[in-house]
Order: structure tokens, then C-alpha cells, then sequence
């Protein structure tokens, strides 16, 4: 044999072993992992708990043995509540880390910040934080994006629905006068303000306080104003900082108006243990007591004390056990991680969810793909977060009127 | 002489001021007056151990407020692992924060006081940025407060119901105004703190250990607003920001009665107390409170500046 023959030969084995070693790699890539990229604040409660409760459902998938016959990998990164950090997650995710969706998410501010880093992946991301109605005007026209928490103006129609179906079926229940305390920042104010054309049909009064969490923590002025105008509902929205402490100084200035209604994002999580919760309102996607009623709330609260030795104590827990499920279920109707498909798949979502309502996937005003829509009215008794509204989750009867202690 | 001689005119109209006002709003609004004084009551005491640190160390302690929530978070877990309430959790708190305030002065403070200015506030800028992230990472953002009863104690004088427990801030203040006073004018240590105060140079050329002084004063310090901080928590949530406006205003009081001036320190901490809460008693006006509260801190600086110019 000729030496060119022979130098022709070894480069068609070595093109033959190219081959084959490349076609291993991908074969190997098809069979790894399907990857989930999360992002989510883990210093906060939402973060940590809802963190936990997607590896809950990512272990129970992988132990029912996967999706399309592949493990599920949850890849979680922390955005420190901060808009750069939550881009900077992003980036990683989808270069590093290459995952195959985008979940996670909770802080409306930070998502506009990940936003221009979502577009330029454009990845099927099912995003379960991020209530704000700029965010929804910033992601119109994305096939690709999936919002399963309530946008604020959908938050705000449920509650004027939730209060007019409480007034019909309760007639000791009457609101004519709303007194509104309202921390004196963006989301306080815009509150506020949304508030008083949902609720046009009250006499609505309203006033600013320094929240605790930007160095206030005196409410006991807007309290005494409050109590002056004698409403028949009294709201404050503030932050988790601000709960018990307005409650003891209302307690202090004998204030204690019928209805007494808290509206911050997150509430402490030993507050239903203190005697001033007793008979407080609140608004909320989910409450323990929902596993009396259903049975996926049942199992998930099980399953997350089982796991962690902790109850869950904020809804995104059940949030980011539907944001797995949904997404592994919506890849095995796919059958593919074809982003078409799994758009299709995702369109097809009908999940039933420990938060007690099935998911489905419908438009909102702005855009296609908008998975819950509704809030719940909540009220704190004997220790314990009942369900008062929608009638349908209901775990109790509502204590009226509010006594204090 | 009558007291009324001795007087310069702005210090007469200053003490019927002192006077009047409070009559005044007894009889206007006196839940005004009431919660004034304990607001600023509040103010006053967390400020005290600044001042004390500014007036004999010379150094801005920017992580005052962040001492301030380490000591709520000691006494809120002093609670939930050895059941102590925070009042009595204020006793273990003095210990470990005198402490934790000797071993940072040994490792920090003492190696920038001859650093420049701006170096020294950087560094106890980092302390409270270290801080406050401790605190997160321990703790996360998630806000802590116990329940307790007496916090919400109040008693009413015929229409009129106010609490009655946040009188504490007000006695607090007084009662550690005077404690430092007696400290540092009738004992050897205190005598020697100021001093080294008013001249570190001087007081070591007559045998005062400056070193030590400082390491005192700064300790002491600590453990004060450490307790102050159990004190805090009784009807504050704590979370790792807590503090950091406390470091503010303690600052502007400071700077309102004057370096040293720990009287002054007390009387600005209820005068902007008061302030504040009429501020807030007109409704719709109670985000004007902060506005206030600098406005008078700039116009008696501004006043003092003018009278040293005339004088």
C-alpha cells in the first residue's frame, strides 16, 4: 500500500472516530438532565420557602421517574432582590448552566431588570412572581412568556368582587366608609390610588405613613385620623414590618373598627400566633387551612413538612411547587423540548394547584398567556388563616366584627 | 440677679418655650405632647452612646444603628432559646456587647484613630454594610418581633387613651443622661474620659492611658446601644435595615446640640419628638414629619453658626 493511500486511510478512521465521539456527546446531551434555571430572593422568606417547595416537586417528579424518561435539575440562583443581580442570573443560566426554561421569580422591580436578558435568550419561561402591570406592559407580544401570578389590576378587581360577595352573603357585613393607611412609597401610594377608582362606591379617605422598613414605625397619628373618621373599613398597606407593631398601637389608642384589613406583600410568619391577629383580614393567594379543602394542598403541605420540618408559611411555597409542575407536565404533553411545542403544551395547561384553584393559561389585558387571576380574602382566627372568599375554597365563616384584644 | 438677668435673651425665649409649648398642647392636643416625648425619647437614648463615642474617641460611629439591631436580634433569640423577656434579655446584652465592642475597637478602631477622617468613616461604614449582611445571611430579610402584652398598656384620662408603656424611651433617656453625667463628672474613669476629650495630647502628658480610655468609652458605648437594642424590639420589628436610620438621626441630634453636649442631645430628642408628632396630628401632613425633622436640625445649626459670627 502507498504511502498516500495509507496517510488517506488514517484520516477516514479519524473522521469515522470524530463522528461517532460527536454523536456520543449529543446523544449524552439528549439524555441529561432537562434543566430548570430559577431565580428568586433566597434572604427572603418567598425566596427560601419557594425554593424549597420546587425541589419538592423536582424530587417527586425524578422519583416517579422524570420526564420523557430524563431526570429533572433544578438550577436556583439568588438575586438578592436586586434588578442586576436577577439579570446577571439570567445570563448565567442560559450561558453556563444552558438551561432549558426559565422559572422562578418574585420581586415585580427585579423582573424589569431580568427582562432584557430574558428577550435575548428568548427561552419559554414560566414566571411566578412580578404583580406589577409594567411588567405585563413590557412583555406583550412574547409567545414565549408564561405569568402564573395575578397581575395588581386583577388583584384589585378580585378584592371589589371578594368584598361585594361577602356584603350579599353576609348583610351584617356593610362597608360604606374605608379608611385607607398607606405607606408613603411607590408601592403604598399606587395602592392607594388603584384602590380608590376600584372601590369608587365607598367614602374613601386615605393617609401615608413611614413604614418601619424605610425608619418609620409610629402609626399611632394615622390610627387616631382613622379612628376619627370611624369607618367601617380600616386598610393598611404596608410591609411585613409594619404588622404586629400597627397592631399593638391600635390596640394602645383603643382603635378597632369592624374591619380591619392588613394589604402588605408578605406577613410575618409567627403573626397569627400573637392575640392581636385574632380576627385580622388579609389578602393572599393561599392559606394552610386550603389542605381541608383540597387535597393537593393536603398532600403538598404534607410532603413540604415531611421534607424541610417546616411548615410552609408563605403562598409561595405552593407557587413554586405548581411553577414545576406545570412546566414538567407541560414537557411530557410536548413530548419535546421544542420551544414550539412546549408553547403549545403550555397553552394546554389545566394543573390543578396546592393554592386550591386549577391553572389554566389565558389572556389578560396585555398578553396571551396569564395563569391566576384571582386573590383571596383571608382572616386570621384562633391562631389560624382561614379562607373567607372565594366561596368555593371557604374554611370559615368570618368573625365580625373585629374586637381587638 | 434674677434668673431673668442671667439670661441672654435667646436663652429666655428658649425656656418659655421650653414652657409654654407643653401647656399649650395639654390643652390643644395632648396626645400630642405625650407621644412627642416618647418618640423623642426614643431618639434621644439610642443617640446618647453616639455622642458619647463622638465626644471623647472623636469618631463618627456609622455602624451606631447596626450595634443597635444586633442587640434586638440578640434579645430576640434570648427569648425564643432561653425564654427571657427583652427588658430583663438587656442585662446579657450589656456583657456581650461590651464585649463585641472591645474586641472592634481592638481590631479596627484603635488602628484608624490616626487615620484621617474620611478613613475612619469608611471603616465604620464597611462595619455597618458587615453587619447588616450578617444579619441577613443569619436571618434573612424576613422581619421578628415577639409578642408581649405590656407594650400595648395604656390608660385613659377622659376621652383621651394613650399608651403608656413607650414612656420607657422618655425615662430611659432621662435616666442615662444622668447615669453619664455622674459617670463622667464624679468618677476617676469618667474624668478622665473627658479629658482625654478635650485633649487626647494633654491627658496623656499627665499619665492618663488615652488607649484604654478609648477602649472603655468605646466598649461601654456598644453596650449600651446593644441593650438599647433589646429595648428597641419590645415594639419594633427587626430586620437587618433596621437601624441604619437610627445612625442618621442619632447623627443629627448630635450635631444639633453640639458635640459633648449630651443635655442637649436629650432636650433636641424630645423638641423634635414633639415636633414631629404635631406635624403629624394635622392629617395629610404626617409625611412633612422628616422634612421637619431636618428643618429645625438645619436652622439651629444655622442659628448657632450665626452667633458665633456676632459673638
Amino acid at each position: 500500500m502507498s504511502l498516500k493511500s495509507k496517510a488517506m486511510g488514517l484520516r477516514v478512521w479519524a473522521l469515522a472516530i470524530l463522528v461517532v465521539v460527536g454523536a456520543g456527546f449529543l446523544v449524552a446531551a439528549e439524555e441529561g438532565p432537562i434543566k430548570l434555571g430559577a431565580v428568586l430572593p433566597l434572604a427572603d422568606i418567598t425566596g427560601a420557602q419557594g425554593s424549597k417547595a420546587m425541589q419538592l416537586a423536582v424530587d417527586e417528579i425524578n422519583a416517579a421517574g422524570g420526564v420523557l424518561g430524563r431526570q429533572l435539575e433544578l438550577i436556583i440562583v439568588d438575586d438578592e432582590s436586586k434588578a442586576e443581580k436577577g439579570a446577571a442570573a439570567i445570563d448565567k443560566l442560559a450561558t453556563v448552566d444552558n438551561v432549558d426554561v426559565f422559572i422562578g421569580g418574585m420581586s415585580s422591580g427585579v423582573h424589569l431588570g431580568e427582562l432584557p436578558a430574558l428577550k435575548k435568550y428568548e427561552r419559554v419561561t414560566v414566571w411566578i412572581g412580578a404583580a406589577s402591570s409594567l411588567v405585563e406592559q413590557a412583555v406583550v407580544g412574547l409567545d414565549w412568556y408564561f405569568h402564573i401570578h395575578p397581575w395588581d389590576y386583577l388583584q384589585g378587581a378580585s378584592y371589589v368582587e371578594g368584598w361585594a360577595a361577602l356584603q350579599a352573603e353576609y348583610p351584617l357585613i356593610e362597608i360604606q366608609k374605608a379608611f385607607w393607611a398607606y405607606e408613603e412609597g411607590a408601592f403604598g401610594t399606587s395602592s392607594y390610588q388603584g384602590s380608590l377608582v376600584a372601590f369608587s362606591n365607598w367614602e374613601n379617605v386615605g393617609e401615608s405613613f413611614k413604614s418601619a422598613l424605610l425608619g418609620g414605625g409610629d402609626y399611632r397619628a394615622v390610627l387616631r385620623h382613622a379612628q376619627e373618621f370611624d369607618p367601617d373599613l380600616f386598610i393598611w398597606v404596608g410591609y411585613a414590618a409594619d404588622a404586629l407593631p400597627i397592631m399593638e398601637q391600635a390596640a394602645e389608642i383603643g382603635f378597632a373598627p369592624p374591619l380591619f384589613v392588613g394589604s402588605p406583600p408578605g406577613w410575618p410568619a409567627d403573626f397569627g400566633t400573637s392575640p392581636l391577629a385574632d380576627g385580622v383580614i388579609a389578602y393572599g393567594m393561599w392559606a394552610p387551612s386550603i389542605k381541608d379543602v383540597s387535597p393537593v394542598s393536603q398532600h403538598f403541605w404534607d410532603a413540604y413538612i415531611a421534607k424541610y420540618n417546616e411548615q410552609p408559611a408563605t403562598y409561595f411555597a405552593p407557587l413554586g411547587y405548581t411553577n414545576i409542575y406545570v412546566v414538567a407536565e407541560a414537557i411530557a404533553r410536548a413530548g419535546t423540548l421544542d420551544k414550539a411545542a412546549l408553547i403549545t403544551a403550555l397553552e394546554a395547561t389545566n394543573y390543578a394547584s396546592p393554592l386550591g384553584e386549577t391553572l389554566t393559561f389565558t389572556p389578560s389585558n396585555l398578553i396571551d398567556h396569564q395563569g391566576f387571576r384571582n386573590q383571596k380574602i383571608l382572616q386570621w382566627q384562633n391562631g389560624a388563616q382561614q379562607v373567607l372568599w372565594p366561596f368555593e375554597y371557604a374554611t370559615a365563616l368570618p368573625a365580625y366584627p373585629f374586637t381587638g384584644p | 440677679m434674677t434668673l431673668f438677668r442671667t439670661l441672654r435673651r435667646w436663652q429666655l425665649l428658649l425656656l418659655l418655650a421650653s414652657l409654654g409649648v407643653p401647656i399649650v398642647l395639654m390643652l390643644w392636643k395632648p396626645y400630642v405632647l405625650i407621644e412627642g416625648l416618647q418618640r423623642g425619647g426614643l431618639y434621644a437614648v439610642i443617640a446618647l452612646p453616639m455622642a458619647l463615642i463622638l465626644g471623647v474617641v472623636g469618631i463618627i460611629n456609622l455602624a451606631h444603628g447596626e450595634f443597635m439591631m444586633l442587640g434586638a436580634y440578640f434579645a430576640y433569640w434570648m427569648g425564643v432559646y432561653a425564654g427571657l423577656d427583652p427588658l430583663v434579655a438587656m442585662i446579657p446584652a450589656v456583657v456581650a456587647f461590651a464585649l463585641l465592642g472591645a474586641i472592634t475597637y481592638v481590631l479596627t478602631i484603635r488602628r484608624a484613630l490616626k487615620a484621617p477622617e474620611l478613613n475612619q468613616l469608611l471603616l465604620t461604614f464597611g462595619m455597618a454594610m458587615v453587619g447588616a449582611e450578617f444579619a441577613n445571611l443569619m436571618w434573612t430579610s424576613q422581619p421578628l418581633k415577639p409578642h408581649l402584652s405590656y407594650v400595648y398598656s395604656s390608660m385613659a384620662l377622659g376621652e383621651l387613651r394613650f399608651g403608656t408603656y413607650a414612656f420607657i424611651y422618655t425615662a430611659a433617656a432621662i435616666v442615662l443622661l444622668v447615669l453619664l453625667h455622674l459617670f463622667l463628672r464624679k468618677t476617676r474613669l469618667g474624668r478622665a474620659a473627658l479629658a482625654v476629650g478635650q485633649n487626647p495630647r494633654g491627658a496623656r502628658l499627665v499619665g492618663i492611658d488615652v488607649n484604654r480610655t478609648y477602649l472603655l468609652i468605646f466598649s461601654v458605648s456598644i453596650a449600651l446601644v446593644g441593650a438599647l437594642g433589646a429595648m428597641f424590639l419590645t415594639r419594633h420589628s427587626v430586620f437587618p435595615s433596621a437601624g441604619s436610620p437610627f445612625t442618621m438621626k442619632s447623627f443629627c441630634l448630635i450635631a444639633m446640640a453640639g458635640i459633648g453636649n449630651l443635655p442637649g442631645v436629650v432636650w433636641g430628642g424630645f423638641g423634635l419628638g414633639i415636633a414631629e408628632a404635631l406635624v403629624s396630628s394635622f392629617r395629610g401632613y404626617g409625611g412633612w414629619a422628616d422634612v421637619v425633622f431636618f428643618a429645625v436640625l438645619v436652622a439651629v445649626i444655622m442659628g448657632k453658626s450665626y452667633r458665633r459670627q456676632t459673638a
